[in-house]
């Protein structure tokens, strides 16, 4: 066994199929490929922040209430996707299938690790981070890949509108995150 | 010449890359720091900005998800 990892560890297809990180031109092709047959199969281009969205009013649901007054799944195609469920839904699919994908990927490079908190700033910073990018990407209907690459992707200008400010948004936020939290 | 530790283990991108950017400023040529990191991203964008900054990058994989990136600073 011993014998095969160290073997592994030299083998030229690991390392370029697991180990090492794959071209930014790779990953653009297969994310383009993917993107297309998303559009096919599903009739919708690739979201994935929405999807989150749609597990919190699952468990809500499941805790007896209920989101039918809410403005945000006030739609008929809101409602209609809350009604079908979570296993018939499939972008709650595409997301699992990230997060048990990357775990493959992490695993595969014997990259995996449970970080340590550095400091109660990171974890504020973390919180604060999270609940402005999910209700950010509510109120902009789409994150950076419904909003900005799947928007662009659909040849549509709301698309790059959104990508501009995500420009800016990144700028202020580095600043603000080399200012107060390093 | 000196050899400088930073450990920006549990830190995300970018800012290992901030930190040894800065730490590196510091140092005088010919030193060497080492960037501890356990961020995946980090182990790209550090080398490479380390790489066109024009010093010597190694890399050494110390644990599973655990990296040190060392830097000799050429100019």
């Amino acid at each position: 066994m011993k014998k095969f990892a160290e073997w592994l560890a030299k083998n030229d297809y690991y390392k370029a199929w697991f180990k090492d990180a794959w071209p930014y031109v790779t990953g653009a092709v297969l994310l383009s490929v993917f993107q297309i047959v998303t559009f096919a199969t599903t009739g919708s281009p690739w979201g994935v922040s929405a999807v989150f969205a749609n597990w919190g009013a699952w468990i809500i649901e499941a805790f007896g209430g209920s989101v039918d007054k809410w403005y945000y799944f006030a739609s008929e195609g809101a409602q209609a996707t809350l009604d079908r469920g979570f296993f018939q839904d499939p972008g709650t699919m595409r997301n699992i299938g990230l997060i048990v994908g990357a775990l493959f990927a992490t695993l595969m490079a014997s990259g995996f690790k449970i970080k340590k908190l550095k400091s109660g700033k990171q974890v504020i910073a973390a919180i604060l981070g999270g609940l402005l990018m999910g209700y950010g990407a509510r109120l902009g209907f789409g994150c950076n890949i419904g909003a900005f690459y799947s928007g662009i992707a659909s040849l549509s200008l709301s698309g790059w509108v959104f990508g501009v400010f995500l420009f800016v948004g990144a700028i202020v936020g580095s600043k603000m995150l080399v200012k107060w939290f390093m | 010449m000196q050899e400088v530790m930073l450990d920006c283990l549990g830190e995300a991108c970018p800012i290992p890359l901030v930190k040894a950017q800065k730490k590196l400023e510091e140092l005088a040529v010919g030193d060497v720091l080492i960037v501890q990191i356990d961020h995946s991203c980090a182990m790209k964008n550090l080398p490479e900005w380390a790489r066109e900054a024009g010093h010597n990058v190694e890399i050494e994989e110390v644990d599973d998800g655990e990296w040190e990136v060392v830097i000799e600073k050429v100019k």
